[in-house]
């Protein structure tokens, strides 16, 4: 206030003064507000989450591809197959898929009891600076399966080896903000803490 | 229960918890909503305002870049909203008056002596000044926000500020020195 009344009457600066207190009265919305704004926000995450991602819209799905141990050996080559798979289906909107036809590299190997499940969890946050993934299958310990960014902005992804069976994990973002899966199961722990639950068919089952 | 800070309500509406930015709004809708009131000179326009400015707010919560500073981006928001709506309006008819409230501050007489009336002559003369010496004046004087404040939350300099209040403070001082004293 000085700034003003140092150019001017104390007259004039009592004038202010009372002009500003009548107009401090505080004002309030219509009761209603709250209720209507909630329910365009509920709606606009209902459409976000309905939708192809936008820049600034986190989101995440999880496809499968299911592996012989043999072909687990073959990973290796594999990987980038899976990876060009994947990156063509995130543009549709429904992309959550298992795959059942062996990828090239392990072709011709028949699935047996212990057939492992390939799992490819994509997590979709531009402004992330690193995300990975935690769950029972690595003993719920960070830095285990951290996802990589592949190829499109802000898309990290990463394929874990799934025995077949009922599984929990979460998303890490920048190494402390724990996340779990919005568009899956979810579970929670003595403290409250929600995790995300993914169930892994058995090698004859061949879809989700 | 400690209250959860702004910044941790974030956290979970952006981890897929919408409802917790009811709390956000309901902490922070009345430290906003005199500020559009008194910019505006309409509730109901206020109202509106207020509505875009949250559904902004909701939409770019990923960009409030420091979280336990909510309020000040959502001023910056609430200002920005503002002035589009009133340079909307400009270029309405203005003589259309379309607000129940205005039509009836139109029609009601003014008892002189009444606290009322001299709300009513201060308003009316706050609507008479620019839109930005109004805005300038709000937040320095009715808001009591620091030069420094406003100058981050309109991006205007600080010097650019100071004019504008001085001329709003005259402008009021000339329209309003007789009801006051007279």
């Amino acid at each position: 206030m000085a700034d003003y009344r140092d150019d001017i009457s104390d007259e004039t600066a009592a004038l202010i003064e009372r002009v500003a207190d009548s107009l401090r009265t505080p004002e309030s919305l219509d009761p209603s507000f709250d209720a209507r704004l909630m329910e365009r926000v509920r709606a606009e995450a209902q459409s976000v989450h309905a939708s192809v991602p936008r820049g600034s819209t986190v989101w995440w799905r999880s496809a499968r591809l299911q592996l012989s141990p043999l072909g687990a050996l073959a990973l290796a080559a594999g990987i980038s197959a899976f990876v060009a798979l994947s990156t063509l289906a995130i543009g549709s909107r429904i992309w959550t898929r298992t795959v059942t036809t062996p990828a090239p590299a392990v072709a011709g190997v028949p699935a047996g009891p212990d057939t492992v499940n390939l799992v490819r969890f994509v997590f979709v946050d531009p402004r992330a600076r690193s995300v990975e993934i935690i769950g029972d299958f690595n003993e719920w310990t960070k830095g285990a399966n951290k996802l990589r960014l592949s190829g499109a902005p802000g898309v990290w992804s990463v394929s874990v080896p799934l025995s077949p069976g009922r599984h929990e994990y979460a998303f890490i973002i920048n190494g402390s903000r724990w996340v779990a899966d919005p568009l899956a199961v979810k579970s929670s722990d003595d403290f409250g803490t929600e995790s995300s639950v993914i169930r892994v068919g058995s090698p004859t089952n061949s879809s989700t | 229960m400690r209250d959860r800070s702004d910044a941790e309500l974030i956290e979970e509406i952006l981890g897929g918890n919408v409802e917790a930015f009811g709390i956000l709004v309901s902490r922070h809708r009345d430290t906003c909503t005199r500020f559009a009131v008194r910019m505006l000179g309409s509730g109901t326009d206020a109202d509106d305002v207020m509505q875009s400015a949250f559904m902004r707010a909701f939409r770019g919560l990923r960009n409030c870049r420091d979280r336990d500073r909510f309020g000040g981006w959502l001023y910056q928001i609430v200002i920005n909203e503002c002035r589009t709506f009133a340079s909307r309006q400009r270029r309405r008819d203005s003589r259309f008056v379309a607000d129940q409230e205005v039509i009836e501050r139109a029609v009601t007489p003014v008892e002189e002596d009444s606290d009322d009336s001299m709300s009513e002559h201060v308003e009316r003369a706050l609507a008479k000044l620019p839109a930005e010496q109004r805005e300038a004046f709000l937040l320095k004087y009715v808001e009591e926000l620091s030069y420094e404040e406003i100058s981050e939350a309109t991006g205007v300099r600080v010097s650019a500020l100071k004019m504008r209040v001085k001329r709003a403070c005259d402008g009021l001082r000339d329209m309003l020195e007789g009801v006051y004293h007279g």
